[in-house]
């Protein structure tokens, strides 16, 4: 049980790296997706049902579409 | 932006997931006293005030302990209580097998309403600001997407529907279901091109759904002479048709954040006047 919680938090720790230094917007907003899921994947191991399933249908889903749309309207690379 | 400026942001990033992730790590292996965060394993429920949220008797144990005249904190274990069988227990003070309903409903009902305030007025500032503008199409989805979206979107509503109908029996309610029902609609608005959301029939429904809750508590107000009393009998803890406005206020959130997050998602996806 602890060894598969260290499990999620180590791939929860690349991920949010992930997000935060690559220079594709897009990669990004799909890095900090999988972030919210594994977040919800730990909620639930710790014996949270409810907060995983809001987790799930609003960090993983909604929100995600939300920041696709928002870089629709700006560009997609980061300037260097 | 120059590569100083990346790298000392970047520096900063890095110290914070740090911080963050050694203060995740130090609160596993507190010991066990109260204000700390426990190992999951060995809680001990009878150290905790949660204890009278579990047993159903919050009114009866403030009672009790104020006629004997005792500190709450010291005797939390001395209140009676009856044992509480799932299917069984009829007609106690609160109805709902779920303890997490118990407690965002019933006993902080007040909050809830709160809650859904917040949520409400955020969305009417939404469509204030990008309301109303069409935008360039998307490029056209593939068969897949077109055909699955279809296929599972009856499947999303239902386990929406499902949540909040058993807001009070298992774990989820009003908020999750919303949330879910709302992700169907944006699975739509992907992936089929025609689809038309029609943002006025769903602000109405959002609306209704806030008045229907206000007049439940008012309800409460007047019959029991406090604002969003149970004025139901709970019946049977465990079953459907228990729990009294617990089960009526979890539907009426639940649609009402479904209609929230659902125009929220429809009027982003439309654009901006700007462009």
């Amino acid at each position: 049980m602890v060894i598969l919680l260290y499990l999620v938090v180590l791939v929860l720790a690349i991920s949010a790296l992930c997000a935060i230094f690559t220079k594709d917007l897009l990669v990004s907003v799909v890095a900090l997706g999988v972030n919210s899921l594994i977040v919800s994947a730990l909620f639930f191991l710790m014996h949270a049902p409810d907060v995983a399933i809001t987790e799930a249908a609003i960090g993983a889903g909604l929100s995600t579409a939300i920041y696709v749309f928002a870089i629709r309207h700006t560009k997609r690379q980061e300037e260097k | 932006m120059k590569k100083t400026e990346f790298l000392t942001g970047s520096f900063i990033a890095l110290t914070l997931v740090v911080l963050l992730g050694v203060f995740f790590f130090q609160a596993l292996f507190q010991p066990s006293y109260e204000g700390k965060v426990m190992p999951i394993d060995n809680v001990n429920l009878k150290d905790r005030v949660s204890l009278h949220y579990v047993l159903k008797n919050v009114n009866d144990a403030s009672k009790y302990l104020a006629t004997n005249g005792m500190r709450y904190f010291n005797n939390r274990s001395s209140v009676p209580s009856k044992t509480i069988t799932f299917g069984k227990t009829k007609n106690l003070e609160e109805g709902s097998a779920n303890e997490v309903t118990s407690i965002v409903v019933n006993y902080r009902g007040f909050d809830t309403l709160g809650e859904v305030t917040v949520l409400f007025i955020s969305i009417i500032g939404l469509t204030m600001l990008i309301g109303g503008v069409k935008e360039k199409k998307l490029r056209m989805p593939s068969v897949i997407v077109r055909t699955g979206s279809k296929f599972l979107f009856p499947f999303i509503l239902l386990f929406g529907v499902y949540i909040f109908i058993h807001g009070h029996l298992t774990p989820g309610g009003g908020f999750p279901g919303g949330a879910v029902i709302a992700s169907g609609f944006l699975l739509l608005l992907l992936g089929l091109e025609n689809f038309k959301f029609n943002t006025t029939v769903s602000k109405v429904i959002e609306s209704l759904a806030g008045v229907t809750f206000v007049g439940i508590g008012l309800v409460g107000l007047f019959m029991k002479n406090s604002f969003l009393a149970n004025f139901i009998p709970t019946g049977t803890i465990g079953f459907l048709y228990s729990a009294g406005m617990v089960a009526l206020i979890y539907i009426v959130v639940g649609i009402k954040v479904g209609a929230e997050l659902s125009t929220g998602v429809a009027e982003l996806k439309e654009g901006n006047k700007n462009d």
